[in-house]
């Protein structure tokens, strides 16, 4: 039996706090709760993670690298602008359904919890993994002539607002039919809403 | 190292289609008569040398160091003479061809007067295409609009001491071409925290985010070998034009190209990605010292 | 007999196509080679870009057509509505750069083409080293280049202001370099103090003295220069600065002038094809620069040398001698009142904004430059750039000749080559 990495350890505590953050909620999960559940002693889990506060920082960097790595490999593709849009909604979504806990974190711990992240991860630094590509994304599609050029902000906000918006209601059980029902109807708005004038 | 008994290397300023600017910045080296003892002047353009141009156009004479400032026009005659003609005669002999100006290496901003035919002598922009191809192993471009006269002066010291100058793929010397203009620059600080000028006229904040500041794409030395010993463009809040580049000038000047608030151009070698991730960390902080006059006159008394 | 003279120095090339008859110059054409189009490259750029575009129309004056420029910006923001207004300290900002650029000329001309010029027709002693003026126009780079950041060729006036924003170490040593430059010109070039010169009432003050200006008012004379050159003894100053009183002068009388009177036409230049065009005011040839300049504010010493040698080459020479003592004075005071705190630019709305006509006049070395913009959504449509070698060195016909042929007539060939360059040609400038 090969014996696990540092690193799979890791991402094993990672991928347990996730889920437990989401099934109990951020504040009630203590590090035994974690350590349990991972299998480790609380003294081995601080050998990966010194306190609660750098554990959380380091969930949002996580996901924020996972999503900014997905990103990323559509960015890359040799598709449209209309298709990668398209590509990173559908792909949001199917986080969305298949690991809900990582978006769930995002939104209702990390922009829930501001007091939590306030030092260390302030602004964007965070999350600057995914920013990055998502201006890498919207800069392609203004250079390329297919999306029309305005405020990055304004651009990002739509972007991004209208995805959280969409899985939070999904998260509600607000919405009748299932996610990925939506991509194409919500993509067409996203990329109608952008797109050179 | 020449000695007084070995004779003195034949100096040669030509000129195609020219503002003269070179010329002028030339004028301005400190050490300028020192400078040009140390060669024997055919020809200049500023000041009465060894022969009228007329001497010169007939083609009978030779030189050891050819300068060719301005755009190269094919069509262009100077005293009934093709300056092609010229400078292909002057070329063959001479040791030394060196191009003076953005105009004479890349084509530069008098390359638009006739776009189809006009060119610098080696390059025409970053096409390795000029009249004077076969003689690009002797070729240094000293590109700048103009030149920065201690440029010219480094260059003719080089060759007066017979050492060989380093050159990089555009054939600049790397001496003078390898640093960015951002190098040196006064308000490095507040490029480092993406501290934005709020318009012009102000001592604080970086011009290259909103007044299409050039630097850090730009080869020269302009904030390390500061103009005329006293400044440069950038200290005072002008923003660099790229002007040692094969693509001056440009056009939309003094304000950034941005897609989406995006830089479309990033700092030379640095992978957009990069930057963008270390621009949007900086940009997150907000630095109270950096983000408020330098010196409040209005206020301390 | 038509003969050709090819001219060098000049910025640029030139050649007189001289008639001589009786071993005098009948009449003399000039015409200009060489052909940038300048005007069409700025069609279709963003109108900021003539900031950076027309300085390249000189080596020389670069910084002229700068302030043309963006004096043409700010008349089109005007005219397209919105109010421009300068601070008191970037307008003394644009004018001291605008003088140092013009003594730097001035010198350049004196010691670089005049004096080695005039050795050819006088046996007079004359200062054989050009490259003092080279020098002292160094100095008077420098201090450019403290507000300006570099000389030749910066792009420091923005339509509201300068992008310069500096403290008092810059104007200290603005200062410095500028009393460098006058101890300079005092000790090498006068013999005398500048503000002694600025008393003087006439030449005959010179006597007793011994020094490079000194010496070559003496050549002037000895080579009659004061009794050839004569043109139509008219000036014209058109660049509302300070320093100068904007008029045309006939014989002393000054009149009030209009820049939209200035035309220009093709030159004649029935040898060679030119370039150049002439520029007339009022469909009438002016002399332009340090001449006309100081006709028009009234110098007494420029008054009483007008008054015995009328516009003659002798006349023309020493007024751009005291207009570098004149300049030096006027930069000294504009320096003491500039008050830092008051904004460097005072913002406009996006050029963008703007779809207007603009017109910017300077006084440039050689007299009125003028730059005439028109603009469409920020976007430059049409651009014109008349240059004051335009106004002094045009070639028409005899029936109508320009200042410098005028001047030229009746003498032998190698004085009126020497009066064609007592307008201080630049040829670049005339053709653009």
């Amino acid at each position: 039996m090969a014996r696990v990495t540092k690193e799979e350890r890791r991402d094993g505590i990672i991928s347990v706090a996730l889920k437990l953050f989401s099934e109990k909620g951020f504040y009630i999960t203590t590090i035994p709760d974690i350590a349990q559940k991972v299998g480790m002693s609380v003294g081995n889990f601080y050998n990966y993670f010194t306190s609660k506060d750098i554990l959380a920082k380091e969930l949002v960097l996580y996901i924020s690298d996972y999503i900014g790595s997905q990103i990323r490999e559509i960015n890359e593709r040799d598709i449209s602008t209309e298709e990668k849009v398209y590509e990173i909604v559908s792909m949001y979504f199917t986080m969305a359904q298949e690991k809900p806990e990582m978006i769930e974190y995002f939104l209702r711990v990390y922009l829930s919890n501001r007091e939590v992240f306030g030092e260390g991860c302030e602004g964007m630094i965070c999350v600057s993994a995914f920013v990055t590509e998502m201006m890498i994304f919207f800069d392609d599609g203004v250079a390329s002539g297919d999306l029309h050029d305005q405020d990055f902000f304004s651009a990002f906000g739509l972007f991004m607002g209208y995805l959280g918006g969409m899985v939070f209601l999904f998260g509600e059980k607000i919405l009748p039919e299932p996610l990925e029902s939506y991509k194409e109807s919500i993509s067409l708005n996203i990329y109608n809403a952008l797109k050179k004038r | 190292m020449l000695s007084k008994n070995d004779k003195k290397l034949k100096l040669l300023w030509l000129q195609g289609l020219t503002c003269n600017g070179n010329t002028h910045s030339f004028l301005n080296l400190a050490s300028l008569s020192i400078l040009l003892s140390k060669f024997e002047i055919l020809h200049f353009p500023a000041m009465q040398a060894m022969h009228t141009f007329e001497v010169i156009s007939e083609l009978k004479l030779s030189c050891d160091v050819l300068i060719f400032e301005g755009t190269y026009d094919p069509l262009m005659k100077r005293n009934d003479v093709f300056v092609k003609d010229i400078l292909q005669h002057y070329a063959k002999e001479a040791k030394y061809i060196i191009a003076a100006g953005s105009c004479a290496s890349f084509g530069g901003m008098f390359k638009a007067s006739a776009p189809e035919r006009n060119s610098g002598i080696l390059f025409n922009e970053k096409n390795k295409s000029g009249p004077l191809i076969e003689y690009k192993e002797k070729i240094i471009n000293l590109s700048g609009c103009p030149i920065h006269p201690e440029w010219m002066g480094f260059t003719l010291s080089m060759i007066v001491n017979n050492q060989k100058i380093l050159l990089d793929e555009l054939h600049r010397p790397l001496e003078l071409y390898s640093s960015l203009a951002h190098h040196g620059c006064s308000r490095n600080e507040y490029f480092e925290w993406k501290v934005d000028a709020k318009g012009f006229g102000l001592k604080e904040g970086c011009l290259f985010y909103e007044q299409g500041c050039r630097a850090p794409m730009t080869h020269s030395s302009c904030n390390k070998i500061l103009w005329n010993e006293v400044s440069s463009k950038t200290r005072i809040g002008t923003p660099c034009f790229g002007c040692t580049e094969p693509d001056f000038p440009r056009s939309a000047l003094f304000v950034t190209k941005t897609n989406m608030s995006i830089p479309q151009d990033v700092p030379l070698g640095i992978p957009k990605r990069s930057y963008l991730t270390m621009a949007g960390i900086a940009k997150t902080f907000h630095i109270k010292r950096l983000e408020g006059k330098l010196i409040d006159y209005k206020t301390t008394s | 007999m038509i003969t050709k003279q090819l001219l060098e120095q000049i910025e640029g090339e030139a050649s007189v196509y001289f008639d001589i008859k009786d071993e005098k110059v009948a009449f003399a054409t000039v015409s200009f080679p060489h052909f940038r189009g300048m005007e069409s490259i700025l069609e279709g750029k963003n109108a900021l870009d003539s900031l950076v575009i027309t300085p390249r129309v000189c080596g020389i004056c670069g910084h002229a057509h700068l302030m043309a420029s963006v004096r043409a910006l700010e008349d089109a923001y005007k005219n397209g509505g919105y109010e421009v207004k300068l601070t008191q300290k970037s307008q003394k900002i644009r004018e001291f750069t605008l003088l140092m650029e013009m003594i730097q000329n001035h010198f350049k001309w004196l010691y670089m083409v005049i004096m080695p010029e005039l050795s050819k027709l006088t046996n007079i002693n004359l200062e054989k080293r050009p490259l003092k003026g080279a020098f002292a126009a160094s100095v008077a780079a420098k201090a450019i280049a403290l507000f300006g950041g570099q000389w030749p060729h910066s792009s420091y006036m923005v339509p509201g202001g300068v992008t310069a924003d500096p403290t008092h170490i810059e104007l200290l040593q603005a200062q410095n370099y500028l009393q460098e430059l006058i101890l300079f010109f005092e000790k090498e070039s006068l013999g005398f103090s500048l503000e002694e010169f600025l008393s003087f009432e006439s030449c005959k003050e010179f006597s007793g003295f011994n020094s490079d200006i000194v010496s070559l008012e003496a050549a002037l004379m000895d080579a009659q220069m004061h009794q050839k050159g004569f043109a139509h003894d008219r000036f014209f100053v058109m660049g509302a600065h300070g320093f100068s009183k904007v008029a045309k002068v006939k014989s002393t009388r000054t009149f009030s002038v209009e820049s939209r009177y200035i035309t220009t036409q093709a030159a004649y230049a029935p040898q060679a094809q030119s370039f150049a065009k002439n520029a007339l005011y009022k469909d009438l040839y002016y002399e332009t620069g340090p001449l006309a300049r100081l006709m028009a504010k009234g110098i007494p010493f420029v008054k009483n040398m007008h008054r015995r040698y009328k516009d003659s080459a002798y006349s023309r020479v020493m007024a751009r001698v005291y207009e570098i003592a004149s300049m030096l004075s006027y930069s000294q005071d504009l320096l003491k009142d500039i008050e830092i705190t008051q904004d460097s630019v005072i913002p406009l709305v996006d050029m963008k904004k703007i779809s207007a006509e603009g017109v910017g006049v300077v006084e440039a070395p050689r007299g009125p430059l003028v730059h005439r913009v028109k603009i469409e959504e920020g976007i430059i449509k049409k651009y014109e750039i008349i240059t004051p070698t335009q106004f002094n060195i045009g070639s028409s016909s005899l029936e109508k000749p320009t200042p410098v042929q005028m001047a030229m007539q009746g003498l032998s060939k190698e004085d009126a080559l020497f009066i064609f360059r007592t307008f201080d040609v630049c040829s670049v400038c005339t053709t653009h």
